[in-house]
């Protein structure tokens, strides 16, 4: 064959080795989008007890509204990436203030039934305004091309996706564990009541983490949008394996979604590699054997649903 | 007197056409230019046996027990004589058995499966399939593409028998596969495939694979280098992600298809102006194909003299046709498969786009025989009526 002059394909064991670590390399950027989306997922329901299934649907608007920003304002990729989150953030607060807070009181299944019919809303919405054909969005200028990392040739975008997703999993922990509000959110997540009753607003700080969880999920949605196509639906699948790796995480554990973020990532990775029929289920095989040894999660505590 | 009677009878019913398509959810951009489709062949044609035609559409929103239902309504409620289209393998096999069953007409334009080949003498199969699409990749790439294949193959039952079809086709050129990847349908992000598929190294990368799949695995090779190495080929790519995903993405990139309003058929273009102005886009070929099995239906009704449904499926036997469509177009008595040229497209440049849809090129044709599977391939015939 003529291959325009280049060597035949390596063979052999270090060809292997390489393309393995090119491939658990990029199952980390895979997990990236999956600690975005369950670090919201899981904020929301530790504290607030709702699941939301209008994550997912929270996550394709993000995608618009970088798409927004940076078709029709033109603005620079990083800032979609911000204005992403912020804009995502506040729909997210105003859902809250307006509909959710009235659910609390009430079991479970009425704030579950709420947030799946945003989802079809949120979904039908943009669908009306930007119509069911998906929108182009290209690979950002800033981060055409590949780096060399010395093993491999690696996009220059999924480095800065593992770059901005390591600081903003360590800025929400650090936020979290370090700061008076992140502590009044910790108790808030163990004992809302109790918080109140100590003279904090609780719904103040209700209101805020849900529009943290929500920008969260606009980032990653934006952060996604050059990955692949944006069209109204895009949230659907990821929304079902974020659900996993929360539940494989611990429900309302942070550290669990981080960990579980990159156990996903990889696991579907490998068994792209390994066993391909098996690619798609191994990780609701690994869930279910979590779910025997350990029914809380990795990280989760006794409270929950429980 | 009989004659008056009979004429009579014939101006009390008109022919009516029932078209199923997706006219609600994501692929309604799809079930639109259908429904438009059909609604120019019947007003463009004008009568037949003195009468209007009437059409009736129905939505089955892509779900095959919906479309089961839909049939139901067309022939035992409304009493249609035909019913057309229907994407969806699966709910086009569902209203097959409710052709059968009614013993009124059914023809499949829209789904690509082969089961609908010689599936029952009340159903016949127009526009692409899926051996055509795989086969027409396999023959013309393995000659003009590279002989070194890699398959990346959509999860289901469609995927898989286009695999299967488009390995035969590439054996018989003398290619050589690589590998395949089964990946399952709405895979965000593609680059472990792509990567993998970069290791074989392979001269031409296939996506069996639809929509947004198609567009998902193409930017994970764009990313990962594997377009500036090899070709990229399409079993099907519409209109709409391109539109969607932008041209540049795809630029170069080549699909199989059973027509495009650019191929060199008498009024092709003409009809594809003319939907144009009157719908704001150029059709794409599965509109196509609902335009031409209207139009020859209605055809055959007159030649039928009658819309007696066993005359008419005789008058569209072994009936060799000349449309906007397939030029020319056969009807095959056996196993009711309707077969014409099928193309291999190219997308174009960006900057080679001069007007609406203008998206493809026309790289390669293939006659009706070598595309399309032959009489006894399936070993079935249609059967009695």
């Amino acid at each position: 064959m003529e291959r325009g002059g280049k060597p035949p394909p390596l063979h052999g064991p270090l060809m292997d080795i390489q393309f393995i670590f090119v491939q658990l390399f990029n199952g980390l950027v895979l997990g990236a989008f999956y600690i975005l989306l369950s670090l919201g997922l899981t904020i929301i329901f530790g504290m607030l007890g709702v699941v939301n299934f209008a994550h997912g649907a929270i996550y394709m608007l993000g995608a618009y509204a970088a798409y927004t920003v940076m078709e029709v304002y033109s603005g620079s990729f990083w800032m979609a990436v911000l204005f992403s989150g912020i804009i995502v953030g506040l729909i997210g607060m105003v859902i809250e203030s307006t509909l959710l807070r009235k659910l609390y009181d009430l079991p479970h299944f009425y704030n579950l039934l709420l947030t799946f019919g945003m989802m079809i809303f949120i979904e039908e919405l943009i669908r009306i305004i930007y119509s069911p054909i998906g929108k182009p969005f290209g690979t950002p200028k800033e981060f055409l091309g590949s780096i060399d990392l010395g093993f491999m040739l690696f996009p220059k975008y999924r480095l800065f996706i593992l770059g901005i997703t390591t600081f903003l999993a360590i800025g929400i922990w650090l936020f979290i564990v370090k700061t008076k509000l992140g502590s009044i959110i910790r108790a808030g997540t163990d004992d809302s009541q109790m918080v109140d009753a100590l003279g904090i607003d609780i719904s103040k700080i209700f209101t805020l983490v849900f529009g943290m969880g929500a920008g969260l999920a606009g980032m990653a949605g934006a952060l996604a949008a050059p990955l692949q196509n944006i069209y109204p639906y895009m949230g659907m699948s990821i929304l079902t394996e974020t659900f996993v790796v929360v539940i494989i995480g611990g429900m309302g554990s942070i550290i669990g979604s981080i960990i579980g973020g990159i156990i996903i990532g990889e696991l579907i990775t490998l068994g792209v590699i390994f066993w391909p029929p098996l690619a798609h289920i191994l990780i609701y095989i690994f869930m279910a054997v979590i779910l025997l040894i350990r029914p809380r999660g990795l990280f989760g505590r006794a409270k929950f649903f429980e | 007197m009989v004659i008056l009677g009979v004429s009579y009878a014939m101006a009390k019913e008109p022919v009516k056409v029932g078209v199923i398509s997706v006219l609600s959810g994501p692929l309604a951009v799809v079930g639109k230019g259908e429904a438009d489709a059909a609604k120019m062949a019947v007003e463009e044609y004008g009568s037949v046996l003195g009468e209007k035609v009437e059409l009736i559409i129905k939505d089955h929103a892509y779900s095959p027990g919906l479309a089961v239902e839909r049939a139901k309504e067309l022939y035992e409620k409304e009493k249609v004589d035909v019913i057309i289209a229907c994407p969806n393998s699966a709910a086009a096999l569902g209203v097959s058995d409710q052709a059968f069953k009614n013993k009124r007409l059914f023809i499949s334009t829209s789904a690509g499966t082969t089961d609908l080949v010689a599936r029952n003498p009340y159903t016949i199969k127009w526009n692409y399939n899926d051996y055509m699409l795989a086969t027409t990749v396999g023959l013309w790439g393995a000659e003009h593409l590279g002989k070194r294949w890699y398959t990346i193959t959509a999860d289901y039952a469609w995927g898989h028998d286009l695999l299967k079809h488009f390995t035969t086709a590439l054996k018989m050129k003398g290619g050589e596969h690589l590998g395949n990847d089964m990946v399952a349908v709405g895979t965000a992000d593609y680059s472990p495939y792509i990567l993998k598929a970069a290791k074989a190294n392979p001269d031409v990368l296939v996506l069996l694979n639809v929509g947004k799949d198609a567009v998902n695995s193409t930017k994970a090779a764009v990313e990962y280098g594997l377009k500036k190495k090899a070709k990229i080929v399409h079993a099907l790519l519409f209109e709409v992600d391109i539109k969607g995903a932008g041209i540049d993405l795809f630029t170069d990139n080549y699909v199989a298809a059973s027509w495009n309003w650019q191929v060199d058929n008498p009024g092709a273009r003409e009809f594809a102006d003319r939907f144009y102005k009157r719908f704001g886009d150029r059709p794409h070929f599965m509109a196509a194909g609902v335009y031409s099995a209207t139009w020859q239906y209605l055809e055959a009704v007159k030649r039928a003299g009658s819309k007696e449904q066993v005359a008419v499926i005789k008058a569209l036997r072994n009936h060799t046709f000349r449309d906007m469509f397939a030029n020319p177009g056969f009807i095959r008595a056996e196993d009711h498969l309707q077969i014409g040229k099928a193309y291999l497209l190219r997308v174009k440049k960006a900057a080679d786009v001069k007007e609406k849809e203008d998206f493809f090129e026309i790289a390669g044709t293939l006659s009706a025989e070598e595309a399309h599977p032959s009489v006894n391939f399936f070993g079935r015939k249609v059967g009695e009526f």
